[in-house]
């Protein structure tokens, strides 16, 4: 899996293109964004193809680093294959998921402003 | 236009206690899903696409609706949270919505409307905004309105919130009352308030007042009276002299002999009263399950005319069978397994040698036809642990052991009386699997002579199913 | 058709793609012969995931007992039902696992829940000092 990191209005941007599994999973895990508490971070899953209960748990385990477990980690663009697996172990509850990633920008940016 | 269907969890929580194999969004309201009469109002009112919202687990719906094909609309998946506004499901789903005119429908309500009207300009043209609404339910309108067409025809549309079994129980008989005028609803019939689907079988002196709505699959036995306002699900089977007067029966339900059925809803073994909410679960003769083992001697005629039938099989067929088990396993086209099934004594098993067939060949499927894979079997009725026709045998898995206890018609045959009625084939689910309905009406009704030919019609049926292959 | 194919793969981590991808070959291998391929995509993809899991699991019980073990994974065709079998030579374990509730955030156990979910039949046994998890799908 290869992870591509941009910016926008101070949300970090993860573009995630391939697998998200066992083996792929701890590149994600120490991702300096992810890590950063205060880092709001959207997750670009347009190219993810694949994820397992691995992957899941590392992004529920992102989630509850950062000081704003909702909204601190937002997810974009899943396709139906990896939003089946979130749907099995139900942790599509723990977040906010958009189908577009400016809006998940927007939706993030407007957040952490009301925060600050 | 396109549609947004969003629900929350909380608003039917309700239905899992009532109705717990169904997913609520496919709730039958006069044996057609509930989420169907939404997809069709979204259809009326001009939208293309559709995209169904849920903040809890939709996998048995979506495997139901898949991607809207059937209905030619492009249907779509996705997730809210339980505290969305409208404004925040319109920006989870931006990329859906584009530029378009938007139709949100959330909350668990049923929408009255009429599909001879025309709810397309309305959609299309009034201000944005709400269009109905109900405690629990709305229809918001959203986006830019096109222009007002030179003649407005007003058309009416409310909702009726489904926040309990009496709720649903009106808005069920509403749509069988108003009927096919104003909602696209399943089954056919030559007048109207009749709608019946296919298979339907009914005896001569059946009587049936309107209206009335029959789902597939459903055997409606001497001297019953169905209607006026009653809804039958499939694979039902309403037994002699039972009437079903206001009422509901949901798919794969059986109602026992001398039955009166009156503003219920009978689901299982469970019958329901929409008004006070009581709920029910028989344990008796009547609704399903609970029919009564027969003691010892009084299964004596059956067990012997079964173990005669079975050593006229074993003569007749052995030759056949020495000759194609030979060949076959020569050509490894016979594979056999040793498999542990439930066994008719409550929480006991057996180990049945399992056979598995490939249909590649000529040769496996006459053995197939002649059903050479359960020739073995015949010999454990003998020694009477099977029966020659019966139950489906119940592979031994620890979550049925419980459910065979539950489920006191179960019987354990070399054939089924499923295969015999030529009913639509289960997983074998002793509780509500399709065929387990006509097993149990068997059960409780055989005699050793209609078991003679119910045996005869099972191996004739398997012969031309397996010799078409 | 009744064949079986049995792979044998270090139970090292780096070979969970290999393993799931060779899954998804061979239940794609049995929908071409068949169903049409549009229709079988949910198939292989849930093949894909179980093994996926089933592979993950294996490899992370026996990182605990720090040994390092050879996994074999055998797929048996049927006409229409694709079975594969994982026998690893960890400790015994057990599949009666109660569903884990993600939302109170528990460490584990949502490996087994999604194999319960996407394979039709699934089941584990102890054969001498190996456990083989038999996990089946029909089409």
């Amino acid at each position: 899996m290869t992870i591509t990191e941009t910016s926008q209005i101070g949300i970090a941007i993860l573009s995630l293109n391939g697998t998200l599994d066992a083996l792929s999973a701890p590149d994600f895990r120490n991702n300096r964004s992810v890590i950063d508490p205060e880092k709001s971070v959207v997750i670009d899953m347009e190219n993810l193809d694949f994820i397992d209960s691995s992957g899941i748990g590392a992004i529920v385990g992102a989630s509850r680093q950062k000081r704003q477990p909702v909204g601190g980690i937002i997810l974009s663009c899943m396709n139906d294959r990896v939003r089946k697996v979130f749907e099995i172990t139900n942790a599509q509850k723990l977040f906010h998921i958009f189908d577009d990633t400016i809006a998940a920008v927007d939706f993030a940016a407007t957040r952490q402003s009301a925060r600050a | 236009m396109k549609t947004i269907l969003a629900f929350r969890e909380e608003e039917y929580a309700w239905v899992h206690e009532a109705f717990p194999c169904i997913h609520p969004l496919l709730l039958p309201l006069c044996n057609k899903p509930f989420i169907e009469f939404l997809i069709d109002f979204a259809i009326i009112a001009d939208s293309s696409s559709l995209r169904l919202l849920c903040d809890g687990g939709f996998d048995a719906v979506e495997r139901y609706c898949e991607n809207g094909s059937r209905w030619g609309i492009d249907l779509s998946y996705g997730s809210i949270h339980p505290d969305d506004t409208i404004h925040a499901m319109l920006g989870k789903n931006r990329k859906f919505c584009g530029e378009e005119r938007i139709m949100i429908i959330s909350g668990f309500s049923f929408i009255r409307y009429d599909k001879r009207l025309n709810y397309k300009s309305l959609a299309n043209t009034m201000a944005a905004g709400e269009w109905a609404t109900c405690p629990g339910g709305r229809i918001t309108l959203s986006g830019m309105p096109g222009k007002t067409p030179a003649h407005w025809v007003d058309a009416p549309l409310s909702l009726m919130p489904l926040d309990g079994m009496a709720s649903y129980y009106r808005a069920s008989m509403e749509a069988l009352e108003s009927g096919a005028d104003r909602y696209v609803l399943p089954g056919y019939g030559d007048e109207p308030g009749c709608a019946f689907g296919r298979n339907v079988v009914i005896s001569k002196s059946v009587e049936i007042r309107k209206p009335v709505s029959i789902g597939n699959n459903v055997q409606l036995l001497a001297d019953t009276v169905i209607g006026p306002s009653a809804i039958i699900g499939s694979n039902v089977i309403i037994d002699r002299k039972s009437s079903v007067e206001s009422s509901i029966v949901f798919d794969n339900t059986y109602i026992g002999e001398h039955l009166k059925i009156n503003g219920r809803i009978a689901s299982g073994n469970r019958l329901n009263d929409p008004k006070s909410g009581a709920s029910i679960a028989m344990e008796d003769p009547h609704l399903l399950s609970g029919i009564k083992k027969k003691g010892v001697l009084r299964s004596f005629p059956r067990k012997f005319t079964h173990a005669v039938a079975a050593l006229v099989m074993i003569a007749v067929l052995f030759i056949p069978f020495v000759i194609l088990r030979s060949l076959l396993k020569l050509r490894g086209q016979w594979k056999s397994a040793r498999t542990d099934f439930l066994s008719e004594a409550t929480g006991m098993t057996m180990s049945l040698g399992k056979v598995e067939l490939s249909t590649a060949s000529s040769l496996t499927s006459i053995a197939a036809a002649l059903s050479m894979d359960r020739y073995g079997w015949l010999f454990r009725v003998l020694t009477g642990q099977l029966a020659l026709i019966g139950s489906k045998p119940l592979p031994a898995e620890k979550n049925r052991l419980e459910i065979t206890r539950s489920a006191l018609s179960y019987r354990p045959g070399v054939f089924s009386y499923a295969e015999a009625e030529e009913w639509p084939s289960s997983d074998g689910d002793a509780t509500g699997g399709d065929a387990a309905i006509v097993e149990r009406f068997h059960i409780a009704h055989s005699t050793p002579l209609s078991d003679i030919s119910l045996i005869i019609k099972a191996f004739v049926n398997r012969f031309q199913e397996k010799s078409i292959l | 058709m009744n064949k079986s194919i049995t792979i044998t793969l270090p139970g090292e981590i780096k070979f969970v793609r290999f393993a799931s991808q060779t899954a998804a070959s061979v239940a794609t291998l049995l929908i071409s012969e068949n169903i049409p391929e549009s229709e079988g995509t949910q198939f292989v993809h849930d093949f894909e995931l179980a093994i996926c899991e089933a592979f993950t699991n294996s490899v992370k019980h026996a990182v605990k007992r720090d040994t390092l073990q050879m996994l074999t994974i055998t797929f048996e065709f049927e006409p229409r039902q694709l079975t594969v079998c994982l026998r690893d030579t960890n400790g015994p374990f057990t599949i009666e696992t109660p569903t884990p509730e993600i939302t109170d955030y528990p460490p584990g156990g949502y490996g087994l829940m999604i194999i319960r979910k996407v394979m039709d039949g699934v089941t584990c046994h102890r054969d001498g000092d190996s456990n083989i998890l038999r996990m089946s799908k029909s089409l």
